[in-house]
């Protein structure tokens, strides 16, 4: 039987320290990531359309933006800006 | 430390408090893989499963227990699954002249140490299980109740297979322990 007094045993464990495998803290920090990222919640479908189809919203909204801009400076008169006062139109030369 | 309310907080989802608890246990997680797998890279991959299958089932797990001895016995029986794999691997393969459970000496400089080195050996030499139970008793100083606890056997098969061990190291290292 094995004892806590066991003479044997205590020098082997003592001799036997070395052996021990004590990650160092990059190791552990890469294992606790890779933990982290497989247990972060999943998206659902809705947020994953949602992520998807932000961008591009945001994108077709800039280019209507630009669009209309654009759009708007075609129209003005050549050499003077169009005023709109109770339904009626002025353009004021420079 | 009472990890009760961190695992109050992993049971409804928190992923942060389940980090915690993460960090808490991880260095002895990653000790008892490779106490019993003896592969670096084998006993993190394992301590990274092991983390992931209690998170997956914390909802079970019986608030007041201690979390330790619980990730203790998941990792343990994931790498059991490894090293018995690795038999019957071994034993269909027909030239095994480095078995996979040898460990590269790189990952481990200590094991050029003369006298870390014929222990290790010698551990090396003892059936799987005497193995197992010797390294976590001699290397990790686990008691026998811990051992237990772990490996899912009675305190008093624990105490067998190390008084066996202990008669096979003891006539292996004479010259070193007379």
């Amino acid at each position: 039987m094995t004892e806590p007094d066991d003479d044997f045993f205590a020098r082997l464990r003592q001799d036997a320290a070395p052996l021990r495998y004590r990650p160092d803290e990059a190791t552990l920090a890469r294992i606790r990531a890779r933990i982290q990222e497989r247990i972060a919640p999943q998206p659902t479908v809705a947020e994953l359309l949602a992520s998807w189809f932000r961008p591009l919203a945001t994108a077709v909204a800039i280019v209507a933006v630009i669009a209309g801009v654009g759009l708007a400076t075609i129209d003005l008169p050549e050499g003077g800006v169009e005023i709109v006062v109770g339904g009626e139109s002025y353009v004021v030369g420079d | 430390m009472n990890d009760d309310p961190l695992i109050a907080r992993a049971q409804q989802g928190d992923a942060e408090a389940y980090g915690l608890l993460v960090a808490e246990y991880l260095r002895r997680v990653v000790a008892i893989a490779f106490s019993i797998v003896r592969n670096a890279h084998d006993a993190e991959d394992l301590a990274q499963e092991a983390f992931v299958k209690a998170y997956q089932s914390i909802g079970r797990f019986r608030t007041g227990s201690p979390f330790g001895p619980w990730i203790g016995r998941i990792v343990t029986n994931l790498a059991l699954d490894v090293v018995k794999h690795r038999t019957k691997f071994r034993h269909e393969a027909i030239d095994d002249t480095r078995p996979a459970s040898r460990r590269d000496d790189a990952e481990l400089p200590a094991l050029r140490h003369d006298l870390a080195a014929r222990i290790d050996a010698a551990l090396d030499e003892l059936p799987e299980m005497q193995r197992i139970v010797a390294r976590l008793h001699l290397v990790e100083e686990m008691d026998h109740a811990e051992i237990a606890a772990l490996l899912g056997l009675s305190d008093g098969t624990v105490r067998s297979h190390l008084s066996l061990a202990r008669t096979k190291l003891k006539a292996r290292l004479a010259d070193l322990y007379d």
